[in-house]
């Protein structure tokens, strides 16, 4: 409880001076919306050209596209600390000064970034799910509300604990590892469509490694009456918890490499 | 003109030093091509196009290969801005436009050259229908190569234009942030611009925008047939032009009201 009243205490300051220099904080909230808008306006392109990919037709892969960017950017602007400048902290042996204080490092870490300009394209997400929904004629009950919620909550932890990995690559050879990004930003990118888009190496890589397709494509599948591998509606429910796993066996690993932790720092 | 050649020279060097980091950042920009192909492969096959997919995937990879000559651009003006730097470069015996039209140029050109050439490799690699298929002809090569070195001068000047947008704020990340995004979508990087509807392309192929990747892309896989070549150039070359043109115009304005910061 405490923990989330510190949390959210940070956020509040933290958002109050970003929003000191308005202008600044304004374009580049606006660049943040054309970028999503971009991504947006691609799959509506693609749809105006193909008409439907596999068995998904318009507003179902608007409703993927939306799971997959409210998730990545409600992650990307409450785990700022994390998704942004992690890495940066272990270079630069600013970590240290977290070690010192009586609370968990990843708590710390979180409490130290917020990044609000990413409401737009959380907006634009939003925009997409509702678009998706309506163009589907999804019909919305309780459970499906429910499996929307968990699914964007184990997605985020994912995103997080996706995150946490170049953190540890971090630990080991203080220099950021791009290639992480592949993983991060490339899953971004290509679970917006569902999975069964994808040959064999890539299913595999997006179900049991970075299981995107777990967390968002099952349960987003049965919101659309269309459910994936056939899968009842339990399961849609127990996949999605697979994010939380991911995030949790990433923590542990997390956990063990700072016992290698070296400062860099003077 | 030899100093500015040997502005050239060091700027070329400098950008092939961090052989190491580019590795990583290939190795990404790879994993992207083949998601991207994957997708638009899926999307073939519920309805194939006019034209074949091995275009698509080709476009996929030169636009990935060549994706630094969009984003390259040069960190130093603006820092010189702010801390009062410019006040040197305002010294030397050069034209500021044009001593920083050459450094980004030779950014641009061997920073993207670097990444091209182990991406084109993997990508010839490929099986068919994933990876880069051999050109549609040799004088489309030609033409391509050609466009390619005019799309290079294009998208240099348009980087300067975009440079004197941010000369005039000393906080521009919001600025250049639009326009490269901009850039990014009407160059056919976030969608190969032969995917746009075929009204859009009308019009978006006569933008700058188009003339810095997708005039010699097509060119190289047929889209474009050679005999319509002289005309695209000229397309080219006329841009450079105006935007040359423009950008001189406009840091000549920037020179006269620049502050210099710091003491």
């Amino acid at each position: 409880m405490d923990t989330i009243k510190l949390y959210l205490h940070s956020m509040r300051m933290l958002i109050k001076s970003q929003l000191q220099y308005p202008a600044s904080f304004f374009m580049q909230t606006l660049a943040q919306l054309v970028m999503e808008g971009g991504e947006m306006l691609a799959v509506i392109l693609l749809v105006d050209r193909f008409e439907r990919l596999n068995q998904w037709g318009p507003g179902d892969l608007y409703f993927f596209f939306g799971m997959m960017s409210v998730t990545f950017y409600l992650t990307e602007c409450f785990g700022r600390g994390i998704t942004g400048n992690f890495p940066y902290l272990i270079r630069t042996g600013q970590l240290d000064s977290y070690l010192l204080r009586p609370r968990g490092l990843l708590t710390q870490v979180l409490c130290s970034a917020v990044d609000p300009r990413r409401i737009t394209c959380i907006a634009v997400g939003v925009a997409a799910l509702i678009l998706g929904s309506s163009l589907s004629a999804i019909q919305w009950t309780a459970v499906k509300v429910l499996l929307l919620i968990e699914a964007i909550a184990c997605g985020c932890a994912l995103v997080l604990g996706l995150f946490v990995i170049e953190a540890i690559f971090c630990i080991y050879s203080v220099k950021s590892v791009e290639l992480v990004n592949a993983i991060t930003y490339g899953g971004r990118s290509a679970c917006q469509y569902p999975i069964d888009t994808y040959p064999r190496p890539l299913r595999v890589l997006f179900t049991v490694l970075a299981p995107f397709a777990l967390t968002l494509h099952v349960p987003g599948s049965m919101i659309l009456d269309k459910p994936l591998f056939g899968w009842p509606l339990w399961a849609a429910f127990v996949s999605p918890l697979s994010g939380f796993v991911a995030f949790g066996v990433i923590f542990l690993v997390f956990r063990r490499a700072m016992r290698h932790y070296r400062s860099t720092g003077s | 003109m030899k100093a500015y050649l040997s502005v050239f020279r060091l700027r070329r060097r400098l950008e092939t030093q961090y052989r190491g980091a580019v590795l990583g950042g290939v190795i990404c920009q790879m994993f992207f091509g083949i998601i991207l192909i994957a997708i638009y492969r899926a999307l073939y096959a519920g309805k194939p196009q006019e034209y074949p997919f091995s275009q698509i995937a080709s476009y996929v990879w030169l636009q990935q290969a060549f994706f630094r000559m969009l984003l390259a651009s040069d960190p130093d003006l603006l820092d010189k801005i702010r801390t009062g730097g410019i006040a040197y470069d305002l010294c030397r015996p050069l034209s500021l436009y044009g001593f920083y039209y050459v450094r980004v140029l030779a950014q641009k050109m061997m920073g993207s050259l670097l990444r091209a050439v182990p991406m084109l490799v993997f990508a010839v690699l490929l099986p068919e229908g994933w990876g880069l298929s051999a050109p549609a002809s040799a004088a489309g090569f030609c033409w391509a190569l050609a466009g390619l070195l005019l799309g290079l001068l294009c998208v240099s000047a348009m980087e300067n234009i975009t440079m004197g947008f941010t000369m005039r704020t000393l906080d521009s990340r919001g600025m250049q942030g639009l326009m490269n995004l901009l850039m990014m979508i009407l160059a056919g990087n976030v969608l190969p611009l032969t995917l746009f509807p075929d009204s859009w392309q009308k019009v978006i192929t006569l933008l700058p925008y188009a003339q810095m990747l997708d005039a010699p892309i097509r060119l190289y896989t047929g889209q474009t047939l050679p005999a319509e070549a002289p005309r695209i150039l000229l397309i080219q070359a006329a841009w450079i032009l105006i935007l040359t043109g423009a950008g001189m115009f406009f840091w000549n304005r920037n020179q006269k009201r620049i502050v210099i910061q710091g003491g």
